[in-house]
């Protein structure tokens, strides 16, 4: 119990300090700035965005896209490696857990922002079609969206019960609240097994979810007969990249939460060792998907493969296709597999450039396919084949991503980001274990 | 002294050009006010006078051999150096027969300038005594177009066609005769076509002169498809200046049958809705249930940890 208690002293939500303060205030402000943008694109209509006739999928679909690769942290880190038995899961679970639910929700929100008029959602659901995917896309991100809320719920029920102990004096309003959240969490045997089964359960069904929703993501592009997206390789090539922007993501926060909370007990080395391991494998996969997507092209040489491919790799969008290769995904492959580069620091730099590069990526995907289209239409405005977001789509684009962040920075102040009973149940049992050998 | 008589003289002088430019202002004002009015007064006659259009019709006669009578009216006008079709003007068709006008319908023409008026049959139509029949298409004239009126006279023909076989051939075998007098129609040209969509399929040789017995005969070609097989052949002696134009249908087996291989009526991948592939309504229904059965489960599991 006492272990307990210490660890809930460590691991229970703090104040943020001044940083935090200014961190969460700055969050705040990019969103206001954004949202009152997005009211001026709605009354305006969406002649205040540099979409057109080419470009009808601008910087909203790229950050949508982001957004939903993010999401699929909750499957690869949380699901996978509890289903593996993973033990070194523990401390960055939960952290996995919250990035997962922030990004599907911005992910559902941002669609809506794409679409002018937030009244048209309705028309998703009144004109839906089952073979189109954006229907099943319709479906599939409010249903992750739930798992993913059930997927941080469970495994939070001790802990909330534990911070309702903890905070019963010094904070009887909080703690009242984490009582109502802890759903009368007593710890008993039958509590136990109901919430192990369910948490066993969702970890099973958030993988086939996040499959689908990652695969339901790439078939919005590879359905369209546009040079590009028109590929088979198109779902296998998004799980892949959501896993590198999801396990990126992963470790830029995760070093962020252990330098903020002083968490180095917890969060070790060890931890961002592992983490960087599965990151550079990630990333090989994407690298080798890549591989297929860009250079298979060039063998066949068909001409619009080609002319697409020469705008990416020599063209208009070069830079920033060289950008995203090597530097999201070439440099964290080189720097991750040596030992020096999956320490702390090394890592949160490579994550963050990961995560940019992940952003980038999903822009290339969409832009340059848009300005290149596969029937010409003839005499149009030179502008049409050029497509660079206006300042409402960046303060909407920079104000989705502050409130992902939001919602991350208000979970981590109210929430344990590590797992108070699980470590303490974790730690138990190896000090046995030691006793044991000894 | 001097100054203040200097000032006053120039006083008086600037009063004078004051008025003098006032009594301009005034006079240009009444001049613009003038033109303005003498414009919209010149316009209202003008309007009077303004030059009416002469309107070009043109009529054809088309009989369908046991079928309808039509004419075809087609009305235009050269206006500012262009050909322009002259749409929704009423024309009156009549049949002139002894000093007598009888009205057979009235038409108006499409955005296209055309019109058609539909007869059951020639009877409704008088000829004179000659057997020729007399038929006027008169328009009455508006405010921009003037009256005009077209005539057209023609005799009644008609065209006996039949579908033969000879050494496993199919002929199209047709007669034009006059039908007032019986007699056969030597030298006319006949076409003979298969009915298509966009515009007929000709067939035989390009120009297919009646004989001395007033009659032609076409081979069909094997392999040309229809519905079913079904080919509606369509034998036609065109805009001829005596007959107008006359029309016989045959419709016979002799095609290929088409094979349909459009997907409106399948359940495809592109369909609407309602006609959504039966694999896709399962599939993702039942993933879609599948999951969401679960969800529902475990939002019962939360509230049987709250009540154990």
């Amino acid at each position: 119990m006492k272990n307990t208690d210490k660890l809930t002293k460590d691991l229970a939500p703090r104040k943020f300090g001044k940083a935090g303060v200014i961190w969460t205030w700055s969050l705040i402000v990019i969103s206001v700035l954004g949202i009152i943008a997005y009211i001026d694109q709605v009354i305006k209509g969406q002649m205040v965005t540099n979409m057109n006739d080419y470009a009808l999928w601008g910087i909203y679909i790229s950050n949508f896209v982001f957004f939903v690769a993010t999401s699929f942290v909750g499957t690869v880190t949380v699901a996978v490696l509890r289903l593996t038995n993973n033990s070194w899961r523990t401390p960055i679970v939960r952290i996995a857990e919250i990035i997962s639910l922030a990004s599907i929700i911005m992910a559902g929100i941002t669609i809506m922002i794409d679409m002018g008029r937030p009244d048209r959602l309705l028309n998703l659901f009144i004109h839906a079609r089952l073979q189109s995917p954006i229907t099943w896309d319709v479906i599939i991100i409010p249903t992750y969206i739930v798992i993913s809320l059930l997927l941080l719920y469970f495994p939070l029920l001790p802990d909330l019960a534990l911070l309702k102990k903890h905070y019963k004096k010094t904070k009887p309003k909080l703690s009242k609240w984490y009582g109502k959240l802890s759903l009368n969490w007593t710890g008993s045997d039958a509590q136990k097994k109901i919430q192990l089964k369910s948490i066993h359960i969702i970890a099973i069904l958030t993988i086939p979810a996040g499959f689908m929703l990652q695969t339901i993501d790439a078939w919005l592009f590879s359905t369209l007969f546009r040079v590009g997206w028109d590929s088979t390789n198109m779902g296998a090539y998004f799980i892949s990249g959501a896993s590198v922007a999801g396990v990126g993501a992963l470790v830029a926060v995760v070093y962020v939460i252990q330098k903020a909370y002083k968490l180095e007990d917890y969060i070790t080395d060890y931890h961002f060792d592992k983490l960087g391991k599965f990151l550079v494998l990630t990333c090989l996969i994407y690298l080798y998907f890549n591989i297929n997507e860009y250079l298979l092209p060039q063998l066949t040489s068909k001409k619009e493969e080609i002319t697409h491919a020469n705008v990416l790799f020599t063209g208009e969008y070069a830079p920033l296709f060289w950008f995203v290769t090597v530097g999201g995904l070439v440099i964290p492959i080189i720097v991750l597999l040596f030992k020096k580069g999956r320490k702390p620091l090394p890592m949160f730099l490579i994550g963050l450039l990961v995560v940019l590069g992940s952003w980038w990526k999903r822009y290339l995907i969409v832009t340059p396919t848009l300005l290149h289209p596969f029937l010409p239409i003839q005499g149009v405005p030179e502008s049409w084949r050029h497509y660079f977001p206006s300042l409402h789509e960046w303060l909407i684009t920079a104000a989705t991503l502050a409130m992902a962040l939001l919602i991350i920075t208000i979970l981590v102040r109210y929430l344990p980001v590590i797992p108070i009973q699980r470590t303490a149940e974790e730690r138990e049992l190896l000090k046995k274990e030691e006793n044991n050998k000894s | 002294m001097n100054l203040i008589r200097k000032n006053n003289e120039n006083h008086i002088i600037n009063r004078d050009i004051a008025s003098k430019s006032l009594l301009k202002i005034r006079y240009f004002f009444l001049m613009v006010l003038s033109v303005f009015l003498l414009s919209i007064s010149l316009n209202n006659l003008w309007a009077q006078e303004v030059q009416k259009h002469r309107v070009r019709i043109r009529t054809d006669y088309v009989k369908i051999m046991d079928g309808e009578v039509y004419f075809d009216i087609k009305a235009n006008s050269r206006i500012n150096k262009r050909n322009v079709n002259i749409s929704n003007i009423e024309l009156i068709v009549t049949n002139e027969f002894d000093d007598e006008e009888i009205e057979l319908g009235r038409v108006k023409t499409n955005m296209k300038g055309e019109s058609r008026l539909i007869l059951k049959s020639l009877s409704v139509i008088r000829p004179d005594s000659t057997k020729t029949y007399n038929v006027v298409v008169q328009f009455k004239g508006n405010d921009t177009l003037k009256s005009v009126s077209k005539s057209i006279n023609f005799k009644d023909a008609i065209i006996e066609a039949n579908l033969i076989t000879k050494d496993s051939i199919n002929y199209i075998s047709a007669t034009l005769k006059d039908a007032n007098s019986n007699s056969v129609i030597v030298g006319e040209l006949l076409d003979v076509q298969i009915q298509r969509l966009f515009r007929p399929l000709k067939i035989g040789e390009e120009f297919n002169n009646t004989d001395d017995n007033g009659s032609i005969l076409v081979p069909v070609e094997d392999g040309i498809p229809g519905v079913d097989g079904m080919l509606t052949f369509e034998i036609v002696l065109n805009e001829s200046d005596d007959y107008g134009t006359v029309k016989d249908l045959i419709s016979a087996p002799v095609g290929i049958p088409i094979v349909d291989e459009s997907t409106f009526d399948d359940r495809e991948m592109w369909s609407p809705r309602s006609k959504t592939p039966l694999y896709l309504l399962i599939i993702p229904n039942l993933l879609t249930f599948g999951m969401w059965v679960i969800i529902v489960y475990l939002i019962m599991n939360l509230f049987k940890i709250v009540k154990s």
